[in-house]
């Protein structure tokens, strides 16, 4: 029997082709005779997307709080002030 | 460049990195963003959008140390010439190959923020093994796992908790992914 978690491994691994012969063989003929199964494929690489999705946007966090950390910072000043004068001069 | 690899330190490693690309890469960002008659917030914008590029690149181990500074200067200037410049002057520049502004779904940006409120612990563990592609050792020391093999079962369940999460979602936000 298998478990979910199992079977979540699996569509991993057909998504990404690292099923053997045999067993790509046995997940077409599931694919074919489960429909349920061909929906959870699909939505798993929806599920790709969103994680990269959600990993830039944690990234963009941690960059945002750097960013504030070097402008408003004292130990950044003359950094700051440096990029700063580029604008304000105009 | 650090390799990434001590886990324990991570998010430090990340803001120190990010602190020595800023002071090293971005004067000559703002700079050119001046010159060209742009503001701060545009070479910000571009510069964070790039340092994103930058990082994935790096995990892909595509970068050497050499070539930092350079290469996070060139994405930044070009982004800025397509978001801003194209824009108003209509010049077609569409031959960059970083997709960093695909725009996000309303919808997305919702079933997002419910992920990072409701899914936190899946989440983050999904972002450590696809995104960063840390090591399962790593991954099981950081997350509190006894060994790579409860780490594996563990990510599965994640994945499965949120293929299922967003599929359920999908069905209630009428407009999402099509």
């Amino acid at each position: 029997m298998m478990t979910s978690w199992n079977e979540t491994e699996q569509i991993e691994a057909h998504l990404t082709g690292r099923l053997d012969t045999g067993d790509s063989l046995v997940f077409e003929a599931r694919l074919l005779l489960e429909p349920e199964l061909g929906d959870k494929v699909l939505w798993q690489q929806k599920t790709y997307t969103i994680i990269q999705h959600y990993s830039r946007r944690q990234l963009k966090k941690e960059i945002e709080a750097v960013h504030q950390k070097l402008f408003t910072q004292p130990q950044h000043a003359s950094f700051s002030q440096k990029i700063r004068r580029l604008f304000t001069s105009k | 460049m650090p390799a990434i690899s001590n886990f324990e330190s991570l998010p430090a490693m990340r803001e120190e990195l990010f602190i020595a690309l800023y002071k090293k890469a971005f004067p000559a960002v703002a700079k050119y963003v001046s010159r060209m008659g742009g503001s701060f917030d545009e070479a910000k914008d571009v510069f964070h959008d790039a340092l994103v590029a930058y990082y994935e690149k790096m995990i892909e181990a595509k970068l050497t140390a050499d070539n930092d500074t350079a290469y996070l200067v060139g994405i930044a200037k070009n982004l800025w010439l397509k978001r801003y410049r194209a824009e108003s002057r209509q010049v077609p520049l569409d031959n960059f190959d970083i997709d960093m502004d695909e725009e996000e779904h309303p919808s997305e940006s919702r079933l997002l923020h419910f992920l990072e409120t409701a899914g936190k612990k899946c989440m983050e563990l999904l972002r450590g093994f696809y995104y960063d592609q840390l090591p399962l050792n790593d991954i099981a020391t950081q997350f509190g796992f006894s060994g790579v093999r409860s780490a594996t079962v563990q990510k599965y369940k994640c994945l499965e908790k949120v293929r299922e999460t967003i599929k359920e979602k999908a069905l209630t936000y009428d407009d999402f992914m099509e």
